[in-house]
C-alpha cells in the first residue's frame, strides 16, 4: 500500500478504537470516565426527526431536540444517572452498543470528522424483547493530551468534540432516554 | 387497579372518553400559515390538524372517502391539497373533494360536495389551544373547560405562548391514566421520585423549599385540576421568568386576583381532562446556569391497555428574546422529555404498574390502589376558603389525594355515560 493509504487506514483504526472504547465505557456504565473523554466545548445533539415528503431537504429539526448538551449538562446527566436514586437506571437497563460503518469525512491538523452507525440493544428486567435504537452519528474527534490513545500509537489521544445523533426513529421506541447515545 | 390494564375498559375509554370529550389536537402556533398541517391523533384515530386557505383551523379525518387510504402521509408540511396516492382523489385543505380522476367515465353520478374529507364534528380554540370533539353533541369548549379557564388565562392569555419546534414523542409501558393522575397533582412523589435530579442541583427552588412557599392543590374544577406553588414574596415571581420577559406579558388580560396568583407563582402543573397536562417551572439544566421559566405541554396518548405514547411540546413567551427562548427550550427538554432528568425517573417507576394491574391476582382479589391521603383527622392539607380562583384549594396540597380523586371521578362519570357507540 502507498504511505498515504496506510496513514488513512491507521487513522481510521485509531478512530474506531476510540469509538469502541467509549461504547464500552457506556455499556459498562463507567459514565464519569466517558465524560472525561469529551472536550470542554462539546456540542452534543439529538435532533427530533419527523416523517416528511422526500422532496424536503431534511427530516431533522433545527430547533427541537431530544438532547442538546454541553459539557456542564452532560456532567449533570452522568452524575444523576450514577445516583442511587435514579430510578430509570436503578436497576440499570442493560445496553449493548454495536458501532459500525466508520467513515472519515474530513481531517484537519487536530480534528477528524467522521460518520458511524450505531445500534443500541437495550434490555430491562426479565423482558425478552429488547428495545432497539438505530442511528447514524456525525462525530468530530479532537487531539488532546488527556484523550484516549490506543497502546500502539505515539500520537496524542482523542476526545469527542461534537456529536450529532441522527435517529432512525420519529417516535423513540424505548421508555426513556436515560442512556447516552 | 384493574382499570390500568384491561382490554374491555380500554375500548370503552376510546369510545366514551376520547370520542365524546374535547381532546387537545395542537397549538395555533404550530400551523401559523394557511396550508400548514400536522398529523395528530384523537385517541388512536388519525386526523390532520390544518389551517385551510381561509385561515380556518380544521381537524380532518385522514382517510380518503373512496377506499380509505391516508391522504396525508407526511407528519407536517404545507399544502393546498391532499391527494390520495391510491387512485388520485384530491381534496382542498378545506377538506372539499375537488378532483376525481376520470370522473366523467366512472363517477359521473357522484356529487363531489358530499364526499369531502370527514372531519371532527367540533373544533374550537381557547387562547391558542386547539381542541376537537369527534361527537356532534358537545358542550361549548369554554363550558367544558369551565373553571379551568381562570387558570389557563394565567398561562395563555397573560402570556402569548408559542410552541418551539416539534414535540418529542416516545412510547411508554404505562397506561395513559398513570401520568394523567400524576399530573392532576401528585406532589407527594417529588422528594422520593426525583431525588436524583434534586441532588445534582437542578430542582426548582420552590419545589425544593429554598423559597418560602405554599403549595395549593386545586380540585373540583369542573373535572380539571391544578397544583400551584405560591411564593411568599413581594417580587414578581411569574414561574421564574426574568423581569425583561415579564415586561412583555399582557398584564391587563387578567383580573387583580388572577394577576396576584400569577405574580406569586412558582412551579405550577395541571391537567385538562382527559389527557392534556402541563408543567410550568423555573428550572435549570445545570446548577451553574441561570434558571428560566419553561413550559412543557404534554399529552398522554392511549395506545392500548397499559400502553401509551407521550408527546411533549415546549412553549416559550413569543415576545421574549430569541436567546432566552432557546434556553427555555433547553431547560424544558432537560427536565421533562424522553431524556428529561425528572421525567426519566417517573417513567422508570411507572414501568410495572401495568403488569400488576393486568394480573389475575388483581382481578381475583379486586385489589385497589389507595387514595386516602389527607383524609385523617390531623391531616396537614386544609381547604383555604380565601382562595380567589374556582375549585377547592387545599393548602399543603402535596399531602392530599383530592386532585387525583377528581380525575378518577371525572373518568368514571364519563366512561359510564352512554355515548354514540
Amino acid at each position: 500500500m502507498q504511505d498515504e493509504q496506510v496513514q488513512q487506514a491507521t487513522l481510521r483504526l485509531e478512530c474506531e478504537e476510540f469509538l469502541y472504547h467509549t461504547a464500552e465505557l457506556l455499556d459498562d456504565r463507567r459514565l464519569s470516565e466517558w465524560h472525561d473523554l469529551v472536550t470542554d466545548d462539546i456540542e452534543y445533539r439529538i435532533p427530533i426527526r419527523t416523517t416528511r415528503e422526500r422532496s424536503k431537504p431534511t427530516e431533522f429539526s433545527k430547533s427541537a431536540f431530544h438532547m442538546k448538551e454541553d459539557w456542564g449538562t452532560l456532567k449533570v446527566r452522568t452524575n444523576r444517572m450514577a445516583s442511587d436514586f435514579a430510578w430509570s437506571e436503578d436497576p440499570p437497563s442493560r445496553t449493548r452498543r454495536q458501532v459500525a460503518n466508520v467513515r472519515i469525512t474530513d481531517v484537519s491538523d487536530d480534528e477528524i470528522d467522521l460518520k458511524n452507525n450505531l445500534v443500541v440493544v437495550r434490555s430491562r428486567k426479565a423482558e425478552t424483547d429488547p428495545d432497539i435504537l438505530s442511528m447514524e452519528r456525525h462525530d468530530t474527534l479532537r487531539r488532546d493530551e488527556d484523550g484516549y490513545a490506543p497502546d500502539w500509537t505515539e500520537r496524542k489521544g482523542l476526545k469527542l468534540a461534537r456529536r450529532t445523533v441522527l435517529l432512525d426513529h420519529t417516535v423513540i421506541p424505548t421508555d426513556s432516554l436515560s442512556i447516552i447515545l | 387497579m384493574k382499570i390500568l390494564n384491561d382490554e374491555d375498559i380500554y375500548q370503552r375509554e376510546l369510545n366514551r372518553i376520547f370520542a365524546q370529550t374535547w381532546v387537545y389536537v395542537g397549538h395555533e402556533s404550530e400551523v401559523p400559515e394557511p396550508g400548514d398541517y400536522r398529523q395528530r391523533t384523537i385517541g388512536e384515530d388519525p386526523f390532520v390538524f390544518v389551517r385551510d386557505e381561509n385561515g380556518t383551523l380544521r381537524v380532518l379525518f385522514n382517510s380518503c372517502r373512496h377506499r380509505g387510504a391516508n391522504v396525508c402521509r407526511a407528519e407536517k408540511g404545507n399544502t393546498t391539497h391532499f391527494r390520495c396516492p391510491y387512485h388520485g382523489w384530491t381534496y382542498q385543505n378545506t377538506g372539499d373533494l375537488v378532483g376525481v380522476p376520470q370522473k366523467g367515465d366512472g363517477f359521473d353520478h357522484l356529487d363531489a360536495d358530499e364526499y369531502g374529507l370527514r372531519e371532527a364534528a367540533n373544533v374550537d380554540t381557547y387562547n391558542g389551544l386547539v381542541f376537537a370533539c369527534i361527537a356532534p353533541d358537545a358542550p361549548q369548549l369554554e363550558e367544558y373547560l369551565g373553571g379551568a379557564t381562570w387558570y389557563l388565562d394565567m398561562y395563555f392569555d397573560l402570556i402569548d405562548m408559542e410552541v418551539i419546534g416539534d414535540p418529542q414523542r416516545w412510547v411508554v409501558d404505562a397506561d395513559w391514566k398513570t401520568p394523567t393522575e400524576n399530573f392532576y397533582g401528585d406532589n407527594y412523589h417529588v422528594p422520593m421520585g426525583h431525588k436524583s435530579a434534586i441532588d445534582v442541583g437542578i430542582g426548582s427552588e420552590t419545589a425544593t423549599g429554598e423559597e418560602e412557599s405554599e403549595l395549593y392543590g386545586i380540585a373540583d374544577c369542573d373535572g380539571h385540576a391544578f397544583s400551584i406553588y405560591q411564593i411568599d414574596s413581594e417580587k414578581p415571581m411569574f414561574w421564574g421568568h426574568p423581569e425583561d420577559v415579564v415586561e412583555t406579558f399582557n398584564h391587563d388580560a387578567l383580573d387583580d386576583d388572577q394577576h396576584e396568583v400569577a405574580r406569586r407563582s412558582g412551579v405550577t402543573l395541571g391537567t385538562i381532562f382527559p389527557n392534556l397536562s402541563f408543567i410550568f417551572l423555573g428550572g435549570r439544566d445545570d446548577p451553574n446556569k441561570d434558571p428560566v421559566g419553561t413550559f412543557c405541554l404534554r399529552q398522554w396518548q392511549p395506545r392500548g391497555p397499559g400502553k401509551m405514547e407521550a408527546w411533549n411540546w415546549i412553549l416559550a413567551p413569543k415576545d421574549a428574546p430569541a436567546e432566552y427562548k432557546e434556553r427555555v427550550y433547553e431547560v424544558g427538554m432537560s427536565t421533562f422529555s424522553a431524556a428529561g432528568n425528572f421525567e426519566a425517573d417517573d417513567i422508570g417507576i411507572w414501568d410495572g404498574i401495568d403488569d400488576a394491574a393486568g394480573s389475575v391476582f388483581v382481578e381475583q382479589t379486586e385489589a385497589t390502589t389507595l387514595f386516602t391521603m389527607g383524609r385523617g383527622e390531623n391531616a396537614a392539607a386544609t381547604i383555604d376558603d380565601d382562595w380567589a380562583g374556582p375549585g377547592t384549594a387545599y393548602a399543603d396540597g402535596g399531602l392530599t389525594d383530592e386532585n387525583q380523586l377528581d380525575f378518577y371521578r371525572t373518568w368514571y362519570e364519563t366512561i359510564t355515560t352512554e355515548g354514540a357507540e
